[in-house]
């Protein structure tokens, strides 16, 4: 290593409950440098980052800033050291206003008391334009979108004038051009000495701003380094301790009839809307932030009632105003943002898994447990869901795990056609291969499936065919073979949109 | 040697810490209810005495078939405080039907029918009419005392069919009827709860609405269902009320019953939020209130006291679960 690091935890170890979470793990970051740390879900960055900010306390091991040896006993002394930690999960109070969340516990106020109200407003302005983001800082935050609490979340950690900030994948639920502007902001706060460590499973960003790297393996650290000569292959590789490929997992085969059509679909989120999927075809739909496509199938799914046009599954036209009409007509949906909407937290896996399809083990009126257990070891060894005891309650699963749980939910209900809002959200490299494999599967045998996500990369790496949204329309639509990235963002950005109607 | 001994049997030491724990976490009721029955017997002999045992049980049988509903409604979320006045009104018109009809049978359907309807009501008003189900249930508070004391004008009425006051006053081997009763609608709301998908639903509904619904769950029909089955045991409780005095106060009969109802709920473990919690809990909950009230009895504690005493264990309670 070079001179003196800013910060170093040396030798760190933790367990929970006996279990080693931490291995010695060591880790050094210098001044004003973008620190990569890498692993897959369960390697052990969150715990040791929460070590650093103060939130959970070492079994052994030290920790230095600027050479001293330092005691993070709580956040606030980590905050104290000019530490801030942007969490994965926003921590925003949204029945406040932005300023008053950003300023959150650290109020500004004048000598009677009294908060300095338009002087934080100013401030607030000030940095959110830094990110490029035109918020007004009176807005109340639950009116505003996910993209854009994250960036407000970012905000905060700017104005405590941080030394280190930690970014626990901050890009998720940004659009492609909020997080080139997350990365020139990045660039500009290393210039000025600041230094960033940043959590990602997004590799790509990874290389394009990071400089150094360190990855974790089951606790234990398996490489570090300079990122300028390693490509992601490697890196990869190092993580998830085997190879993993970038390619297609597209399977070409024969599609079967038409199993949902759509037509003319408009409500106040999307309007015009055509489509139609055929049994074993993979139909990706991908977008920027606030391009309608959740809304459009949540509509599709009963969440939402109020649209209109025609909706055709099997020839047949329906009226799905509930999302059990949904589910009987044979839609299934994973949801997005899945500790809002897919997750019971209180209920355990098994419970988690039959919640769609009860009917599948009642017997009399009486839950089956048995029925139940056996059904989960089925799809427990399918979908390779690593749990040990399918009794605890599903919050205790790390992100992947969870998100084939859901699967699992859905596909025990037996659906025809399967809605994937985002599945790979906030889930490790090795579980999102799974996923996408048995997503493939899916359509081997002869289901309906469509993909969205806001990632070009994901729907050209497994649809059949790819709709790209912009502002509540279908902007084109390509078949695996013509899709480029670079043309998809043409359409996704509005910049270009095809003449014709399609449909 | 003994050093290296204990450091070797550290990690065992831990596991038992942690199962310690955990048996806290999952029974501390059931632990808080032993430490309190066996303080209790060591602090007046006559507590033990089986006529007091019973005594107690029979006292705690009303609010506590109450409590079982109350049990479900808070475990999907909500909260029902119109439990007494629907009682008193259920009581009321039953008695009504009662001296009309010269009928017991009539009389008891009577109860439930206006019990599961007024729930049935409150289930609308929170499913449909996306009321909170504090405001809602508290209109319901209101009006239903209201008609109450408008039919009866104030006062009370009683029973003029005979027979009527066998069904609060006779016994079974050493049980009177009431606690069967009660132990019944437990071991029912128990089954419903654990072994059927409504009782699954519940938990789902109250844990994160949302996903529920998403999880193509009839939530609407749920709440509906969640009120009704309140409304329902209110009846059944409405019963044993008029039937143990063959009367029905239509000012007095059921009040504060919901706080008593909550309470156990509360002390039962069953949060506050919904979504978790457990039946057997409020049993134990139920156990608690009356033990507490009987040794507050025999101790001779004014009854001026004995909110203040009620009040503080509910809160001790509730400070203990916030540990885990």
């Amino acid at each position: 290593m070079t001179e003196n690091p800013f910060i170093q935890m040396q030798t760190i170890k933790k367990s929970f409950n006996g279990v080693p979470v931490l291995k010695g793990v060591t880790l050094e970051v210098q001044k004003g440098e973008i620190h990569a740390l890498l692993g897959e879900n369960g390697a052990g960055k969150s715990t040791l980052m929460n070590i650093l900010g103060g939130v959970h306390q070492p079994d052994s091991g030290s920790i230095y800033i600027d050479g001293e040896e330092v005691k993070m006993l709580n956040s606030r002394v980590s905050q104290e050291h000019g530490i801030s930690f942007i969490h994965q999960e926003l921590n925003m109070v949204s029945d406040l206003r932005v300023y008053e969340n950003v300023f959150l516990g650290s109020e500004l106020r004048n000598k009677v008391g009294f908060l300095k109200v338009e002087e934080m407003c100013r401030q607030t302005h000030e940095v959110l334009a830094k990110l490029g983001v035109d918020v007004n800082p009176k807005e109340y935050v639950r009116n505003l979108a996910t993209s854009y609490k994250q960036l407000i979340e970012i905000s905060k950690a700017l104005l405590h004038n941080s030394r280190l900030i930690i970014m626990d994948e901050p890009t998720t639920s940004l659009a492609e051009h909020e997080v080139n502007r997350l990365f020139g902001l990045m660039k500009n706060l290393k210039k000025s000495g600041v230094s960033i460590i940043y959590i990602s499973h997004k590799l790509k960003e990874i290389k394009e701003v990071c400089d150094r790297y360190t990855v974790l393996r089951d606790g234990e650290l398996v490489r570090t380094g300079s990122m300028e000569q390693e490509n992601i292959e490697t890196i990869t590789k190092t993580m998830v301790g085997k190879a993993i490929s970038q390619e297609r997992f597209l399977h070409e085969h024969p599609f079967g009839p038409v199993v949902l059509e759509v037509n003319d679909l408009t409500s106040d989120a999307f309007k015009n809307i055509n489509f139609a999927v055929r049994k074993g075809e993979i139909a990706g739909f991908t977008g920027l932030a606030g391009d309608g496509r959740t809304e459009l199938f949540e509509s599709l799914f009963g969440f939402r009632k109020k649209y209109t046009g025609e909706v055709k599954i099997n020839g047949q036209v329906v009226k799905i105003d509930h999302p059990r009409k949904a589910l009987k007509a044979g839609l299934g949906l994973v949801p997005r943002d899945r500790k809002e909407n897919a997750i019971i937290k209180d209920l355990s896996v098994l419970h988690n898994m039959s919640l769609s399809s009860m009917g599948n083990f009642e017997k009399g009126g009486f839950i089956k447990d048995k029925e139940e257990r056996k059904k989960f070891q089925f799809y427990k060894e399918a979908l390779n869901i690593k749990v040990h005891n399918p009794r605890i309650t599903i919050d205790k699963l790390s992100g992947g795990n969870q998100q084939k749980v859901i699967i699992a939910k859905w596909l025990e209900a037996e659906t025809e056609l399967l809605i994937f809002d985002n599945p790979t959200q906030g889930i490790d490299i090795g579980a999102k291969q799974e996923i996408y494999q048995q997503i493939v599967e899916l359509a081997k045998l002869g289901k309906a499936v469509i993909i969205l996500s806001s990632e070009a990369p994901e729907v050209m790496r497994i649809c059949h065919t790819i709709n790209v949204m912009f502002q509540g329309e279908i902007t084109a639509r390509f078949s695996a073979d013509e899709a480029n990235e670079e043309e998809i963002m043409n359409y996704a950005t509005g910049s270009k949109r095809e003449v014709a109607k399609i449909g | 040697m003994a050093n290296i001994n204990v450091k070797e049997y550290q990690p065992e030491a831990r596991t038992t810490k942690n199962r310690l724990s955990w048996l806290w976490a999952e029974y501390s009721v059931i632990i808080a209810f032993i430490i309190l029955f066996i303080g209790s017997s060591i602090l007046n002999p006559r507590f033990l005495d089986i006529n007091n045992q019973l005594n107690i049980l029979m006292q705690v049988s009303i609010i506590g078939i109450v409590a079982m509903g109350m049990t479900v409604v808070m475990l999907s979320g909500g909260i029902d405080l119109s439990v007494g006045s629907v009682l008193a009104l259920a009581g009321v018109i039953s008695v009504l039907a009662l001296n009309a009809s010269g009928s017991i049978l009539v009389g008891v359907l009577t109860a439930l029918l206006v019990g599961s309807f007024a729930g049935f009501l409150n289930g609308l008003m929170v499913a449909k009419g996306r009321i909170a189900s504090f405001i809602a249930t508290l209109g319901m508070m209101a009006g239903a005392r209201s008609i109450a004391l408008y039919i009866a004008d104030g006062g009370s009425v009683s029973g003029e069919v005979t027979g009527f006051t066998a069904i609060a006053n006779s016994d079974f081997w050493i049980f009177d009827v009431p606690v069967l009763i009660f132990f019944v609608m437990t071991a029912l709301v128990y089954v419903l709860m654990h072994k059927t998908r409504f009782g699954r639903y519940v938990y789902a509904l109250g844990s994160n609405e949302k996903a529920a619904l998403l999880s193509a769950i009839r939530v609407d029909r749920m709440k509906i269902g969640v009120y009704t089955l309140i409304g329902t045991l209110v009846g059944v409780a409405a019963v044993i009320e008029t039937s143990r005095l063959n009367s029905i106060s239509s000012s007095s009969s059921g009040s504060q019953y919901e706080l008593d109802a909550i309470a156990a709920v509360i002390i039962g473990g069953t949060r506050m939020t919904g979504g978790r919690g457990k039946i057997i809990g409020t049993l134990f909950g139920v156990l608690i209130l009356g033990i507490l009230n009987n040794m507050m009895n025999l101790m001779n504690v004014s009854p001026h006291l004995q909110g203040f005493v009620k009040g503080l264990i509910i809160i001790i309670a509730v400070v203990f679960q916030k540990r885990e």
